[in-house]
């Protein structure tokens, strides 16, 4: 089940020095202000700051990559809890009973319920990451290039399906991201789509068109709020309290257990991860009690459950980037983007040919968890207060930050324009509910699934049909695509139907 | 019975046509095989369909449109000045293009202190140069820091 030479290795690695774990604090202290915010998203921090981490090696930049998702995700708890302001989309169902619970002078019992959830929860999704990377590199070993495209094609349709706008969207968003990687030097060597500009022979800047896309267009739709709350009546906060309630989080196992489950497999699916898996673990965990109609007034188990689900997707994220190195997000996209910096790709061959970097960073993401613990605790009383961050000033500083982070990555002026290109992408998707992590993902995957595509044609001998119907595998994986895309339009539609019957209108 | 997108919608749908009729001119006239055009010319096609869908699902509908016109135009005016500023940056100076913009930055987004966000951006442009300076292999035209 463990590879223990490369777990050797991978233990070598982390500890022989402190290299790996400088940037660990604060990526943590960026995720975790970035996740207070509501507006800043988690995966925004991670494509302003991925310029920076060109300068580190591979375990420093994905430590401290996935140091911002950790804090991140455990950031937008704090906001909901003492103001009833979720920093995330993660974070919703926690603000259902953490903000009933700080009306009734219990702020310090919810917050420290919240940080034991996030720590355990984040832990035991790592926990089962580390148990089944290596079954799984088994299985992913006998997927060949044509299930790799059917693999991309069901995650793409996966991610258009379920990222909440509409289908033709969804699907829209990814299909330009796909169009888009098309530009530059094809896998053929065939030089296409440049226009004239010897800036686009390698294709489109990832990295700067992610900063662009995330981050300067979200940057946009904020604009116009003065701070985030006006409200001056945050409730105190005070250490000893919460970390009394922070262990009290094993009080309740089994909510614990249940709400970490509902997160590793959510987060494994492309395109739902931690903003779904709060709430159908707070939904499953209310269904199930036997005090149902007191969820909402400030039970314990609500926020556990909420927090627990959302910090353990980030484990089951990570397997599908790590396994298949398709990435199931945003915030993974910006991992994997640091993966080709460091000319890594994730994938079964990562796993078989350098599993003392895949343990390296379960291992190092583990430790990084518990450190969530302490600072997460420390600057719980910094987080009441970035609330309070007038944005007028803060647009425009990040703004400018995202245009030096698009220079950093490429040097010259291709850089800063393609993030001011997707910037006004982003912001006309936004607005028009496209989900723009379709289109990232898409750009990221379009070259691979074209080489794969490729193989498949020379394996095949142009014959694509007949081998598709020789290999089992690629047989469910289309038979499980077909079945994603007809189960998102039934459920569509039952939506629409259900929302127009008379009933629910009255 | 007619169509009716929000103009900001219809813009963007049409930038996604035109991208994808480009992309296939110039990859076709790049080379006409199966391999060249695998991934791009079924995209293509589907893109073009969804557009179509998109587009007909608003019939006789109004399309929503979002936000209203001063929020808009606010949003516009950020992003011209943003794109000023990414075209700028090599032609006056990271320093000097990163000062302006971040001062009318915080002008546009609602300050009315005279002084406050000059002063801001003065603060902010050096702590970024100097930061960004050390960090970045690269070198970067600036006129003062």
């Amino acid at each position: 089940m463990v590879d223990f030479s490369a777990l050797t290795s991978a233990l070598d690695l982390m500890f022989s020095g402190m290299g790996p774990w400088i940037f660990v604090i604060p990526g943590l202290l960026i995720g975790l202000i970035f996740g207070a915010v509501p507006g800043l998203q988690v995966s925004m921090a991670m494509a302003l700051f991925l310029p920076l981490t060109f300068t580190m090696d591979f375990i420093q930049s994905i430590m401290f990559l996935t140091s911002i998702f950790t804090g991140g995700v455990y950031g937008g708890g704090v906001t909901a809890i003492l103001m009833n302001i979720p920093g995330s989309s993660s974070s919703v169902a926690t603000a259902f009973d953490g903000y009933p619970m700080a009306c009734n002078g219990r702020q310090n019992e919810a917050l420290g319920l919240s940080l034991g959830a996030s720590v355990i929860g984040a832990f035991i999704g790592y926990v089962v990451l580390f148990l089944l990377i290596q079954p799984l590199a088994v299985v992913v070993l006998k997927l060949g290039p044509l299930e790799m495209v059917l693999v991309i094609a069901w995650g793409l349709t996966l991610i258009a399906a379920l990222s909440g706008a509409s289908m033709a969207k969804g699907l829209l968003a990814g299909m330009l991201g796909l169009i888009l990687s098309q530009v530059g030097m094809s896998t053929t060597g065939v030089l296409r789509a440049t226009f004239g500009s010897s800036y686009l022979l390698d294709g489109v800047q990832v990295v700067p068109a992610m900063i662009g896309i995330f981050a300067a267009s979200e940057l946009l739709r904020i604009r116009e709020r003065q701070t985030l709350s006006t409200r001056d009546d945050v409730p105190p906060v005070a250490f000893r309290p919460i970390i009394r309630a922070m262990f009290s989080t094993f009080k309740y196992p089994s909510v614990l257990l249940r709400g970490s489950a509902i997160g590793v497999l959510i987060g494994a699916v492309p395109g739902v991860g931690s903003s779904v898996a709060n709430l159908v673990a707070y939904g499953e965990v209310r269904r199930t009690s036997s005090r149902t109609e007191e969820f909402g007034t400030g039970l314990p188990e609500g926020v556990i459950a909420a927090e627990s689900a959302n910090s353990s997707s980030e484990g089951g994220s990570m397997a599908a980037l790590l396994a298949l190195g398709i990435p199931g997000g945003a915030a993974t996209a910006v991992l994997m983007a640091a993966f080709s910096f460091h000319n890594i790709v994730g994938g079964p061959a990562f796993i078989r040919d350098q599993g003392d970097l895949v343990y390296a960073i379960i291992v190092g993401n583990l430790v990084q968890v518990l450190l969530l613990g302490i600072v997460g605790l420390l600057v719980l009383r910094l987080l009441g207060m970035v609330i309070k961050v007038p944005l007028r000033y803060l647009v425009p500083s990040v703004l400018a930050l995202c245009a030096w982070g698009g220079f950093g990555v490429t040097g010259t002026i291709a850089g800063v324009l393609t993030v001011a290109v997707f910037a006004c992408l982003g912001w006309l998707m936004r607005r028009h509910s496209y989900p723009v992590a379709a289109t990232v993902i898409g750009l990221l995957l379009g070259r691979m699934a074209e080489g794969e595509m490729v193989r498949s044609l020379q394996i095949s001998g142009g014959n694509l049909g007949s081998y598709l119907l020789e290999r089992p595998i690629s047989m469910l994986l289309l038979a499980m695509m077909v079945f994603s895309i007809v189960a998102a339009v039934l459920k569509s539609r039952y939506a629409r139907r259900a929302a127009l019957s008379p009933d629910t209108q009255e | 019975m007619s169509i009716r997108l929000a103009p900001s919608h219809a813009i963007f749908l049409a930038l996604a046509l035109a991208l994808t009729f480009a992309m296939n001119r110039s990859a076709i006239a790049a080379k006409f095989s199966l391999n060249n055009l695998i991934i791009l010319a079924p995209a293509s096609l589907l893109a073009i369909v969804l557009v179509g869908v998109i587009v007909f699902s608003q019939w006789g509908r109004e399309e929503d449109q979002g936000e209203s016109l001063r929020k808009t135009a606010g949003d516009i005016l950020l992003l011209a000045l943003f794109c000023g500023f990414c075209g700028s940056m090599f032609y006056i100076g990271f320093d000097v293009a990163t000062f302006f913009f971040v001062w009318l930055g915080i002008v546009i987004c609602g300050e009315r202190s005279l002084w406050k966000p000059p002063l801001f951006s003065l603060v902010f442009t050096a702590t970024v140069t100097s930061a960004f300076g050390a960090l970045f292999p690269f070198p970067m035209p600036t006129l003062v820091f």
